[in-house]
């Protein structure tokens, strides 16, 4: 099916139904994260579900049709969202391409880069990585060096990149550079879509508290952005894209309650199976922990909904996009805790089922300590809270 | 659909405006001034002067009597008019109109005898203010009392509130002004917990703002408290805190009525959050406001003993303890 005929099927009433029926029977069940035989796609594997995804309108939902999107709203893109959430299925390997680089590129590019963009997006054929912190940039890219110089019509990139996701498979970096002076802080900086495969460009895997590689340093030495590939205009690009990245912090990953909730679901099932376990969930304390975690998954759903109805509504959301970010961050990383302390309390041997919970678990427990340091971190998200939703005065 | 917004925006407008106004008012003379503006008959229907709007409306006019710190029943009231409309519509309109005042015993049941009743019942917010009583019954079930018939006794209890002291209340033998039926006792009382978490958020995030005030004024080491980070923060926990609450209860009492018996997901959840929440602000208010947060004066605690009350009744880990009771039944099927 086209995307193009999907859009009339989304549409109906049955949009949700559609694509819970569509998941249930297509998701492979070795790639859900809680198969007792659980095998993580390839990234072959990978591009071409997420391709798939897209055909069948559970990616691209609220970007234009003539991009490659599917042209509904953020409703949809909601609804889509919470039944993504419910199964454990891979993380997308494009993130960056469809929920920070595509809402930019819809913002700020041209015309003709946009059709050159984002369906190759959508489509998987480019893979995106987002290069804007450096060694001496984390939270504070006013500090920001990779320079961009002119080279005719060109640009010529040097410097370093560093905690950039997927930079191993991406086919283009959303660059942040500095055209501009040191002194003009943010107001120096340009935004390009600067290819990968290009001998001016090196990457090097940064190993993670996983075991995982999933970051990476990129080093760039010379390397070349074509005039076509530039993003905005010079120095103005960057204050159009802050305006985007608001919203996008609270739209981005909106599958995440939802997975929470799953994730929940997980670990009560696994004790239910298990001797040992399921007296903990007779025991007082896990009952009331277990509780606060579905309490918690609550209060994000209930966030990330008002964040689509204002939205569709037209409403400003402001610094809110914190509030989800913030609450999930930290409450997930609390049920990570619970989850690990609960399974690893089983009877030895562990059953299969056991053991896939366990090595999910175990994984999630560190996987989560990064939460509450990427897409800014606590103390960024605390700042935020307090100099845009509260509004509070600089004092001096 | 925009026109319920609007009005529900009016009836916060109206309810904030009343609230200021009833300073330093008593209890009667505050419900004549909430019955005159129509506030005490957002829930009763129009047969006996209502509105009969939806609970979501309700719960911004308890939010700013809480605030305001207003020395009456508003819960009871408000849910006491839409109970017995259609029971005793005369009753009902005096409540509704600000000439009658209602409370209810969350505390005790009594014994029914022979249409008869006798017991001790507690925790009535202004009992001794009161007329009327609502209290459970033995077996499921309340009954509406007359606190001036004969064989009852009110007395003041001991208790946090200092603005509606609460009241004890023994019967030999009282005559019972109406019976009520398991069911509509039941959601009294599980929307009276609602509109108290809402009266409980409506007070923390007055606090917060009188925090946020205090220390924008306040000067210390040559500076406003406000530029020091680590307050900054503080009132940025705070805040994540109120708008966690805020939006389970919204949504707990967008669907309140799907849910009448109180055992549902969103209800639960929004007992835990203001219970936990709003007393959080509060005390952190207090903290906020340093050496003069803990006076007497600065009134504060007045705040905190609501809302510290509500909490308590809100009960977050018996809340919790019917969520995953609920949950094991909702994830076995």
């Amino acid at each position: 099916m086209s995307a193009a005929e999907s859009v009339a099927v989304v549409g109906t009433p049955d949009y949700r139904t559609r694509h819970r029926t569509w998941l249930a029977a297509n998701l492979p069940p070795h790639w859900r994260a809680d198969a007792v035989d659980y095998r993580p796609p390839s990234l072959d594997e990978a591009k071409a579900w997420e391709a798939e995804l897209h055909r069948q309108g559970l990616w691209g939902i609220a970007w234009p049709r003539e991009y490659g999107g599917h042209g509904l709203s953020l409703r949809e893109h909601l609804i889509a969202n919470q039944e993504i959430g419910r199964l454990p299925m891979p993380e997308s390997q494009n993130s960056i391409g469809k929920e920070l680089a595509g809402p930019i590129i819809l913002a700020i590019a041209t015309e003709e880069q946009k059709r050159r963009y984002l369906p190759a997006i959508l489509e998987m054929r480019e893979i995106w990585c987002q290069g804007f912190s450096e060694p001496e940039a984390g939270s504070d890219l006013a500090g920001l060096r990779t320079r961009a110089t002119r080279d005719g019509a060109a640009w010529r990139v040097n410097g370093q990149k560093v905690w950039t996701s997927g930079a191993h498979r991406a086919q283009r970096c959303l660059l942040l550079a500095r055209t501009g002076s040191m002194e003009a802080r943010h107001g120096g900086l340009s935004l390009f879509a600067l290819r990968m495969d290009q001998p001016g460009v090196t990457v090097r895997p940064l190993r993670q508290i996983t075991g995982e590689a999933e970051y990476c340093e990129v080093f760039f030495d010379d390397a070349l952005v074509e005039p076509e590939d530039a993003l905005g205009e010079p120095e103005a690009g960057w204050q159009a894209a802050v305006r985007v990245l608001e919203v996008e912090r609270g739209t981005n990953r909106m599958y995440r309650a939802w997975r929470f909730e799953q994730e929940l679901r997980h670990l009560v099932t696994a004790c239910r199976n298990e001797p040992a376990l399921a007296r903990l969930l007779e025991d007082g304390h896990y009952r009331q922990r277990i509780a606060q975690v579905q309490v918690d998954v609550e209060v994000l759903k209930r966030m990330v909904e008002q964040v689509v109805d204002d939205l569709v509504g037209g409403q400003p959301i402001g610094g809110r996009g914190s509030l989800s970010k913030q609450h999930w961050s930290e409450a997930h990383q609390r049920f990570a805790a619970l989850a690990l302390e609960m399974v690893e309390q089983a009877s030895y041997p562990p059953s299969p089922e056991v053991a896939a919970a366990q090595r999910r678990f175990r994984k999630l427990y560190l996987q989560a300590r990064a939460e509450t340091i990427y897409a800014g971190t606590t103390q960024i998200q605390l700042g935020i809270i307090a100099d845009r939703i509260l509004k509070l005065p600089r004092g001096a | 659909m925009s026109d319920g917004f609007e009005a529900a925006a009016e009836i916060a407008r109206t309810a904030r405006r009343a609230a200021e106004a009833c300073a330093g008012l008593d209890a009667a003379a505050t419900a004549r001034r909430l019955g005159g503006d129509g506030l005490l008959g957002v829930l009763a229907p129009e047969a006996v002067g209502g509105l009969a709007l939806p609970l979501s409306v309700a719960a911004p006019v308890v939010a700013a009597a809480e605030a305001a710190l207003l020395p009456f029943p508003l819960v009871e009231a408000l849910l006491g008019a839409r109970l017995l409309a259609g029971r005793q519509d005369d009753l009902a309109a005096a409540i509704v109109a600000g000439e009658a005042i209602c409370t209810a015993a969350p505390a005790g049941a009594l014994r029914s005898e022979g249409g008869r009743l006798s017991g001790t019942v507690g925790h009535a917010p202004l009992g001794t203010a009161a007329r009327w009583l609502f209290a459970a019954v033995d077996g499921g079930g309340a009954a509406l009392l007359d606190l001036h018939a004969n064989g009852v006794s009110v007395v003041e209890e001991p208790g946090l509130e200092l603005e509606r002291p609460l009241a004890h209340v023994a019967l030999q033998d009282a005559p019972a002004a109406l019976m009520l039926d398991g069911a509509a006792w039941t959601t009294f009382q599980a929307d009276a917990l609602l509109l108290r978490a809402a009266g409980a958020l409506g007070a923390a995030e007055h606090c917060m703002q009188r925090a946020i005030a205090h220390i924008t004024d306040r000067k210390q080491f040559g500076r406003a408290l406000v530029s020091f980070q680590g307050l900054r923060f503080e009132l940025a926990r705070h805040k994540l805190a109120l708008e966690g609450a805020r939006g389970t209860l919204g949504h707990a009492l967008s669907v309140a009525g799907q849910d009448p018996c109180g055992q549902d997901v969103a209800r639960l959840v929004a007992r835990v959050t203001v219970a936990e929440a709003a007393p959080a602000i509060v005390e952190g208010a207090i903290q906020l406001h340093g050496g003069m947060g803990f006076t007497w004066d600065l009134g504060l605690h007045r705040h905190l003993r609501r809302v510290k009350a509500a909490a308590l009744a809100l009960d977050a880990v018996a809340a919790r303890g019917a969520l995953v009771e609920r949950l094991d039944q909702l994830w076995a099927a």
